[in-house]
């Protein structure tokens, strides 16, 4: 034995800390010696006190311990240090005599971990001194393995078992008992486990077991268990069989884990990805697909199926007058009186549809939302039309109930297209659409009923149609915009109220008015797309008045049949009060054909909205055939000059006769007057001469986002910069030639460029 | 590797240590013993013999007034804990005999607490002179 003798262990550390204590202190210099040597480093004690003294502050990898010294002796030292928190596990080397059993017994008694006979052969004591290292480096790592796949197992809430075959039944880990809401002295035998499960559950495990043993396969199921303490949870268990060296299956081992949360958000994302939230109705996704069921039953069984559209009528009023919230809740209303026009299935299944047999489609009936306020019945079998519009009726006699919603009543009412397979179609693609131009066909008609498709409402032209569809959807979409065209006051150079012009973003394209305004004055969408200007145009006013101080008003056009409505003063009023803004904040324009045309029901309306402070001005003014008389009473506050007459100016007599006396029949009815279309200065200059002092045209600004106007104002008025500033009432020869033919006194001039 | 081949594989220590004892009588310290120290120490760069040697010294000051009070006393767990230290350290420095007595006395204590032990203890102490003296000589006649 010597130094070449001295083996490296990769797996250890490049020099084991060593305490050695021995009060013979040629002993101590000795073996201190040798092992230093052999790659250990020492740190001597001469005695029992001494090594606890030592060891208070300092861990060595071993410690190597003179069972018999004077004092604290090898083993009350032993005891002593196991004591001491992080030495349960070091290893410790008991040094004894030869013939000295008693001494190795109590070495052990005491805590050491292994003992050597002194001797002098070194090396036989270093070999000893490795082998405990690596057994305690084992050991640890054991130990920690073992901690962390207990955390691992605890995390998963998951644990281990084992069953041995005619060993007593199951063996459980800590945390298996956890699982099953246990503590680890427990003990969880097979029948108080089954105990934990249903009847009917219970006959379904031991069927299951008896296969998997049968086979020796291996067992994957899951169970559903109430614990003792009442919690219901669902338990995945997991089991490899095992064999015996011929073969033979002796037991089981595997894995419990409580699955319950995954389970549950399985369940959940299943159900989000099939309900609609809001309502708890199937969404659309669910509906295609026991559409499609349907349809397959209808095409193997040669049954009709119907498919009925459902489109609440102007909820987006409700929406934008009552909140969001209040919208919500309406919505949940209505999908509960639409259930209760079907024989509404929640759950349908793969499996259940296939188990029911013949007549299993039926649970496919159901009624579904697609979103915003669009729900659909889906009737699996009908006998013919009959059957689906007594559907449709029934749903809009349960609409006819107010609903109360934001602690007021509401009266809904909805447009229900219907289309049946196959005669409207053999896709679902087809019903739905088909369904949806039978819908819009009852919109059109002036809403509140159902109505079934016919190939000849397709005849509308599908671009129309399109186009019709698009609209419907353009409030919600937020695609609308307003622009507007500053009205200005020619000699004070300044903005005195401007007109809202409203626009559709389509697309990113911008679709210019005269492509959707008459549709939606067809169609009846006027009225929603006209309310949603109002409101717009108040907030549009808030915004203005906090930008930069306008106190003037915007003019929002309206049709005429929007007057009739008896709420309309209430909706303006509600606009403003929403943004804060006075009611003269918002004049209405109504045309002069559409005011005498149906002046009777128009004239209440102009009355109370001129009390509540709210202007009418008469577009168009001119083109018309006003009666005169009425004009004298109406509760009216401006009147504007067509732009025909003013493009006209200076190109025909008859043009500037007629703007001379409308500015004279204002004047002397009170009334404002402003001309629209001026394109250039000498229109302008003209019609300031007549007496007409405001006006809104190209000359002064296009119609414009709300933000352009307050750049034009910032960097065209205020600095006093545009071409047409400080011209008024400059007459120059050419103004005053103007000024002649107006009269009447001079030949032709030709148009300004 | 390398101190591997520095060290000589043979030590010569042992021939040293037989020189120390008086020709023709059986050494006091063990030849192979001490061959064995001197592998601890091959080059003797580390005056490791001197070193071992003395600390047997210093122990033997310590441990034989221990000795006297507990055999004056008859204290036998006093008189086997000397016999006990003494017995191993002076295996290690090749004082067999003085080893021996020490492992007699040690055993005979723990067998049979009471037991006679006139006889070894009086062989103690000469024996104990003798490795004393090899060991004088000893550190004497080394360079």
């Amino acid at each position: 034995m010597n130094a070449r003798s001295i083996a490296v262990d990769d797996d250890l550390p490049e020099q084991p800390k060593v305490l050695l204590v021995d009060d013979d202190e040629v002993n101590l210099l000795l073996t201190s010696i040798a092992l230093r040597e052999r790659g250990f480093a020492i740190t001597e004690a001469g005695s029992g006190e001494q090594a606890i003294a030592i060891l208070a502050d300092w861990l060595p990898d071993v410690v190597v311990l003179d069972a018999l010294m004077p004092g604290l002796d090898g083993f009350e030292t032993c005891r002593e240090l196991r004591v001491l928190p992080g030495f349960e596990s070091l290893p410790v080397l008991m040094l004894t005599g030869l013939d000295d059993d008693a001494s190795i017994t109590r070495a052990y008694e005491a805590g050491a971990t292994d003992f050597f006979v002194k001797s002098t052969q070194w090396s036989l004591l270093a070999g000893r001194l490795r082998y405990l290292l690596r057994a305690s480096r084992t050991r640890a790592e054991l130990e920690r393995s073992k901690s962390r796949l207990a955390r691992a197992q605890d995390l998963a809430r998951m644990g281990s078992f084992d069953w041995r075959r005619g060993q007593g039944g199951l063996v459980f880990s800590v945390e298996g008992l956890r699982v099953f809401g246990l503590g680890p002295n427990d003990v969880l035998a097979f029948r108080p486990l089954l105990r934990m499960l249903t009847e009917d559950d219970r006959g379904g495990l031991v069927q299951v077991l008896h296969e998997v043993m049968k086979h020796s396969t291996v067992l994957a199921t899951d169970i559903p268990a109430t614990l003792r303490d009442g919690r219901a949870r669902i338990v995945h268990v997991e089991a490899e069989p095992e064999f015996n060296e011929h073969g033979n299956l002796v037991g089981y081992s595997g894995i419990v884990q409580d699955v319950t949360d995954r389970r549950m958000a399985e369940d959940k994302i299943r159900h989000l990805a099939n309900f609609d939230v809001l309502t708890g109705l199937p969404n659309r996704r669910q509906l295609i697909w026991r559409a499609e069921r349907a349809l397959e039953h209808g095409r193997r069984l040669n049954h009709q199926v119907a498919l009925l559209l459902i489109d609440l009528d102007r909820f987006k009023i409700i929406n934008d007058t009552l909140g969001h919230g209040a919208g919500d809740e309406l919505l949940m209303e209505v999908a509960r009186r639409l259930r209760s026009c079907v024989r509404h299935s929640d759950q349908v299944t793969e499996s259940s549809i296939e188990s029911l047999g013949s007549r299993s489609h039926r649970s496919l009936e159901a009624v579904g939302r697609l979103g915003g306020d669009e729900f659909v019945a889906l009737l699996p079998e009908v006998a013919d039309e009959r059957d689906a519009e007594r559907v449709a009726s029934r749903i809009l006699d349960l609409m006819r109930e107010p609903i109360f919603v934001g602690g007021q009543e509401c009266f809904v009412t909805a447009s229900v297209g219907i289309a049946l397979f196959p005669r409207d179609g053999v896709s679902v693609a087809d019903l739905m659409r088909n369904s949806d131009v039978a819908m819009y066909s009852v919109k059109s008609a002036g809403r509140n009923s159902a109505s079934l498709y016919r190939p000849t409402l397709a005849g509308m032209g599908r671009e129309k149609l399109e186009l019709e569809s698009a609209l419907h959807k353009a409030i919600e979409r937020d695609e609308l915009v307003l622009h507007y065209q500053p009205k200005v006051d020619v000699r004070g150079a300044k903005m005195v109220g401007a007109e809202a012009l409203m626009r559709w973003r389509r697309n990113g394209v911008l679709v210019p008015p005269g492509d959707f305004i008459p549709m939606a004055e067809e169609t009846g969408l006027i009225v929603p797309l006209s309310e949603w200007a109002i409101r717009e145009a108040a907030r549009q006013a808030r915004i203005w008045q906090d930008n930069f101080g306008f106190a003037d008003s915007i003019a929002v056009n309206l049709p005429n049949r929007l007057f009739e409505r008896t709420d309309l003063v209430e909706y303006i009023h509600n606009a403003v009060t929403t943004y804060g803004v006075p009611h003269h904040a918002i004049e209405l324009e109504i045309t002069e054909t559409g005011l005498m045309k149906d002046l009777q029901n128009v004239i209440p309306a102009l009355h109370r909205l001129n009390e509540i402070g709210v202007e009418i001005s008469i577009d168009d003014f001119g083109t018309g055939y006003s009666s005169l008389a009425y004009l004298t009473t109406l509760p009216i506050s401006e009147l504007k000059i067509d732009r025909s007459f003013v493009r006209d100016l200076g190109m025909t007599p008859q043009s500037s006769a007629v703007v001379t006396a409308i500015i004279a029949l204002a004047r002397s009815l009170g009334l404002r007057v402003i001309a629209e279309g001026v394109e250039n200065l000498r229109q302008m200059e003209v019609l300031h001469r007549l007496g007409c002092g405001v006006m809104q045209g190209f000359l002064f600004s296009r119609p414009q986002p709300p933000e352009d106007i307050e750049a034009w104002l910032q960097q065209t008025v205020l600095p006093r910069k545009a071409p047409w500033i400080g011209k008024a009432g400059t007459a120059d020869s050419e103004v005053a030639e103007v000024l002649r033919f107006a009269d009447g006194q001079s030949p032709r001039i030709k148009p300004a460029g | 590797m390398l101190s591997k081949h520095l060290r000589s594989p043979e030590p010569t220590a042992s021939n040293d240590a037989a020189g120390a004892a008086p020709a023709g009588a059986e050494p006091v310290l063990d030849p192979v013993a001490l061959a064995r120290l001197g592998e601890l120490d091959p080059t003797g760069a580390n005056h490791l013999l001197e070193r071992v040697l003395r600390a047997f010294q210093t122990s033997v000051n310590r441990l034989r007034p221990q000795l006297d009070v507990a055999r004056g006393s008859d204290d036998r767990a006093g008189i086997r804990l000397v016999a006990h230290t003494l017995k191993s350290s002076s295996a290690s420095i090749g004082a067999l005999h003085l080893s021996q007595l020490c492992a007699q006395i040690e055993t005979a204590i723990r067998v049979d607490a009471p037991a006679d032990l006139a006889g070894p203890l009086r062989e103690f102490d000469p024996a104990l002179d003798g490795v004393l003296r090899a060991i004088e000589t000893l550190i004497k006649d080394r360079p």
